[in-house]
Order: C-alpha cells, then structure tokens, then sequence
C-alpha cells in the first residue's frame, strides 16, 4: 500500500538513462579481449584449431546470451506479461549484440575456408580419421553430407543471425517508438512478432547448436541439444537480467521501480529454469546410458575416459562441475526466498550460473580437441586461457553494444499499457 | 453468563484505516489478532508484522523424504530383496533409480505443501466465533475487521479497546466464545 506510493505513475522516471562511462572500457577491455586471441596464433606450439575451438567457446556462449534476451522478449509479450515490462526494455538493448556477434562470428567462417577442417572436421573429406579412412568414405558423414557441408554451414550461420537481427530490430523499434507516441497497436506488433518469432528462434537455435557445436562430433545423435542449448540461453539471460537489475538499482535509475517482487519473480523464473536444464541434461545422460549404444555412449566417453579406460579431467569437470554446480548449488540456493530477494545474493547466484553456463560450453566443446590417440585433451590446459581471452573480447564487445544502446532509450517503457502493473507489481 | 468472550472485534471502513490499525496493534505486541477483509490487501502482512509462512519448510522436509525414498524403494528391491540383472546395468546405479526418485520428489513436496498448509491455516474449520458476528457479512462486501483474542497475554477488555478505538476503530464488540 503506503510502501508503493513512490511508484504513482506521476513519479516514473521518465528520463533517458546516462550514458555510463563504462562503455568505453568495455570496448577496450573487447578489443584487448580479442587482440589476444589472435596473439596466441602467433605463440609456437599454439595450434590454430585450439585457439579457433577456444573462441568458438566465447562465441556460443555470448550468443546463447544474446539469443536468451531474444527469448525473454517474445515470451514477455506472447504471455502478455506484466510484471517483468520494467525489466524488458533491458533485454532489449541486450539484442543490440546480435549484429557485433555475427561480425565476430565471420573470423571463423574465414579460418574454415582457408582450412577446412580446422574446426568442424567434417567440412574437409579429405580429413583423416582416428582408425585410418577419411570424412568422405564415412558412411555416416555421407548420410549427413546434405545438412554438413561448407556451404550450407555458412548460409545457415549467416540466415540464423539475420533472423535473429531481423526479430531483434522488429522488437527494438516497436519498443522504443511506444515511448514517444504511446500507440497500443506497437504491442499489439510485438505480440504477433512473439508469435512467429517463437517458433523461428526456437529452430534457429536448434540448428545454430547443431551446426556449431554438436556437429564437432557429427557421428553422435541426441534430440536433446537444441532443448539443453535453450535451457542455457534462458538460464543466461535470466542471470544477466539479475545483474543489471541489481547494478541500475544501485546505480539510482531503479529506485522506486523494482520492488522485492520483481526479484523474486525472476528468480523463480531462475529456479524453474535450472531444473528445467537439469531435467534435460539429465535425460540426454540417462537415455545414452541406458540404451548403452557405442554410437552413443562415445561422446561421454570422450568425455569421462581415455582410451585406456583411466578416467580423464573431463569426468571431475562433469561430476563436479555439471551436476553439482550447475545444478545442485544453484537448485538449493534459489530454494530460499530470502536469496532470491537479497540483492547481492541472488546477484552472487547469477555471476555463478553464467560462470558455469560458461564452463558447460568448454564441456561441450573443447573435448573435440584431441590427441594422437583420439583422447580428449585435458580440460586444465592452455587452451582456458584462449577461452578466457575469447570471452572477455567478444563479452566486452557485447557489453559496449548494450552500453551504447542504453541512453537510447527510456529506462522503461513508460507507455506499455501494462507498465503500472509493472510497476506495483504483487505476489 | 459473565464468562470471559472470544475477543473484540473493530470495525474499518477503508483499507488505509485498517492498514494503520494493523501497524498500531502489530506495535503493541499482540499475538494472537487477525484482520478480516473482502479482498487481499497488499502489504497488509508486513503491516501485521506476519513472517513469512513456514509451509515452504514443510515442503522441502517432503520433498527430500520423497527423493530418499525413491532411492532406497530402488535399492532395496533390485539390488538387496531381488538382485536381478537387467539390461546389463549394476543392480543400484542412482541413474535408473533417478526418474523415480524424482517422481517422488515431486509427490511428496505436493503432498507436504498440501497438508502443510491446511494444518497450518488450522484447517479444516467448521466454525469459528467471529461467525456469531452479526455484521459479519459484510467483511465479504466492503468492510474490514480487526479482531483480537483474548487469549493473547496481552488481552485487556478495557486496554484493548481502548487501543482500538484509539486505532479508529468503530463498533467496538465483545464476541461471545
């Protein structure tokens, strides 16, 4: 009642939000990010395909982020949801990175035409295999040759990233322009593009995952991975929603228009979201183990064993790092409602999950390195260092985009027509 | 019969009157009062110095019982009452015994979080003194009730009224037990 009084509609901070001195630094800090990922290219005994793998790394990671927000924007509207109207003018600036992504994305498109196999083995069939044929005697390459191809890689790369900047686009300029004439027909716009645009990001993303990661082990099947990759962008973006909730909050901006309740509804969203991914991820687990086929079982495998049965790095990464930390810590810290409120604490919680969102990319990924014996190279290794420098540049690249779309806008749509139950938003 | 009555009752007419009043009792220290209104009012728990419900609690007790149960359902028929080889698979890995666990999981925090909350909330409740009330009623239309207990150590008839009147309070009532 009396504690909702500063949040009338008369009170709405109406004004663009200043521009933080920070994008600057975090340009800089992208660039220094980048620059020495290209560096390691140069240091001897660095392999080209382990940096190029390591960057790949950063680049699904920030585009699972990206493709979160998209996410959060289009379930905000098909919902027609109220709560979280004051947050979403924050994912929106969020899918400013998408056309930055898709810029960075092409230094690896380059590097696989100049060699092609340098990621994505199956791009060159001439590419030995572990055990003496090549890619193109693989009956079960040939099988897949129609979809795993250079060139349908590249069409497909670039056609997800211009849908996603296409909905992105749509989502921002119907979004912003409600602030200066407060037409009701801009959300009636973002309802149906939530309705089409569902369903487009939803394959998209799929085939994105398919295409970038799964396919680094194009013989492995599992219908999961679309379904575990959108529970990480989701996951992600919830996370990143928290921190910047929290830093515009502390900042001023969100004074008198977040209340405990918008906390605690994203961070319900958080919890529900982490059983969701655990829920999935450990089907994928429970079905491979459980039918117990080589075709299979070999990509956790890879995963768990060398090729002498003694059991690899990976296997501590998955027990300890997966199951535990992407799940059990963050299920039984979002339990509690008081963490869910406190804003530092549900903060700590949200650097956790994308710390480890980021950890179960690496998982996924790195272990496509290998050895002369087709074992995977250990998950402590030089290699975390490009992972870390990719992350940082193309983390900071993403940062000064939303950085720079901030002041652009108002800090919330102040005439969405359901920003005062936004605003006095209840349990 | 001059035996001691269930409580007062005090009427409201408009929420912020009885948002006060609460604040008012809640800082007197009383224990055992309720508000009575035709709608939720917001805020009105903290107004009333309500923490925050133990049913969650009640829930996750539930929901570790039924998980530790699965398992052990799990363990005990196939690899200690039964041990039988299937598919190849050890007689106990947690990965089969997961799905069930998990179902039971969830089961039980239901169950938990149901009867939590009814033994929490007193329920079931056939009956209750306010009912006698004869303006009752209207705490389903447009007026508020506060109403406190005169089992609460507190409880005065004079102070307590006093306190509700001072409170705005209006047709201050004594309610049979």
């Amino acid at each position: 009642m009396s504690a909702h009084a500063a949040t009338a509609p008369g009170a709405i901070p109406a004004a663009h939000p200043s521009a933080p001195a920070a994008a600057g630094t975090a340009l800089l800090v992208g660039l220094v990010g980048l620059g020495l990922t290209a560096l390691a290219l140069i240091i001897p005994g660095v392999t080209a395909s382990a940096v190029a793998t390591s960057y790949l790394v950063g680049i699904t990671f920030w585009t699972a982020m990206a493709i979160g927000m998209l996410l959060m924007v289009l379930i905000h509207h098909i919902l027609d949801a109220s709560w979280s109207v004051v947050i979403r003018r924050q994912w929106e600036h969020g899918l400013a990175s998408f056309k930055w992504l898709a810029v960075l994305f092409v230094p690896l498109i380059l590097a696989s035409w100049f060699q092609r196999d340098l990621i994505w083995p199956w791009m060159n069939p001439a590419h030995e295999l572990h055990g003496g044929h090549t890619v193109g005697h693989d009956p079960l390459y040939l099988k897949k040759e129609g979809f795993l191809n250079f060139n349908t890689f590249v069409i497909g790369t670039a056609a997800f990233f211009l849908l996603w900047m296409w909905l992105s686009a749509r989502l921002r300029r119907a979004s912003f322009q409600q602030d200066s004439d407060g037409d009701v027909r801009w959300t009636f716009m973002n309802r149906k593009t939530a309705a089409f645009g569902i369903p487009i990001v939803a394959l998209t993303l799929t085939a994105a995952v398919i295409y970038w990661v799964k396919s680094l082990e194009y013989h492995w099947f599992s219908t999961m991975y679309g379904v575990w990759f959108f529970s990480n962008c989701v996951r992600g973006a919830l996370s990143i929603g928290v921190i910047i909730m929290v830093w515009l909050y502390r900042r001023g901006d969100y004074k008198g228009v977040l209340n405990t309740n918008h906390f605690h509804s994203i961070g319900q969203l958080m919890l529900a979201f982490t059983v969701f991914w655990a829920y999935v991820t450990f089907s994928q687990y429970f079905l491979i183990w459980n039918a117990n086929m080589p075709e299979e079982t070999f990509w956790y495998n890879l995963r768990e064993v060398n090729h002498d049965g003694s059991p690899n790095q990976w296997k501590w990464v998955g027990i300890y790092g997966i199951l535990f930390g992407h799940f059990f810590i963050p299920f039984f810290a979002l339990l509690s409602y008081r963490y869910k409120v406190t804003h530092h604490t549900i903060r700590r919680i949200a650097y956790w999950i994308l710390a480890i969102i980021l950890l179960d990319m690496c998982y996924n990924i790195l272990p496509a390195l290998k050895d002369a014996e087709g074992d995977s190279l250990p998950f402590l290794s030089f290699n975390l260092l490009w992972v870390l420098t990719s992350v940082v540049g193309i983390g900071g690249i993403c940062v000064w985009s939303y950085l720079r779309s901030l002041p652009t806008a108002k800090l919330i749509p102040i005439r969405d027509p359901r920003i005062t139950e936004s605003l006095t938003d209840h349990e | 019969m001059a035996a001691q009555p269930y409580g007062l009752i005090a009427t409201f007419t408009t929420t912020p009157a009885l948002y006060h009043a609460a604040e008012q009792v809640r800082d007197a220290g009383y224990r055992y009062w309720d508000c009575i209104t035709p709608f939720p009012v917001h805020g009105l728990d903290k107004a009333m110095g309500l923490r925050r419900s133990i049913v969650p609690r009640i829930s996750l007790a539930g929901g570790i019982t039924g998980f530790i149960t699965g398992m052990t359902m799990i363990w005990w028929t196939a690899a200690w009452d039964y041990p039988l080889v299937v598919g190849g698979k050890p007689h106990f890995s947690p990965m089969y015994a997961f799905p069930v666990s998990y179902e039971l999981t969830i089961l039980f925090t239901a169950f938990a979080t149901i009867i939590g909350m009814f033994v929490v909330n007193g329920l079931p409740m056939h009956y209750h003194p306010v009912l006698k009330y004869e303006h009752i009623r209207r705490g389903m239309d447009d007026t508020f009730f506060v109403v406190i207990e005169a089992r609460d150590p507190r409880f005065n008839l004079a102070n307590t009224k006093a306190l509700l009147e001072k409170a705005g309070g209006v047709s201050i009532t004594e309610l049979e037990s």
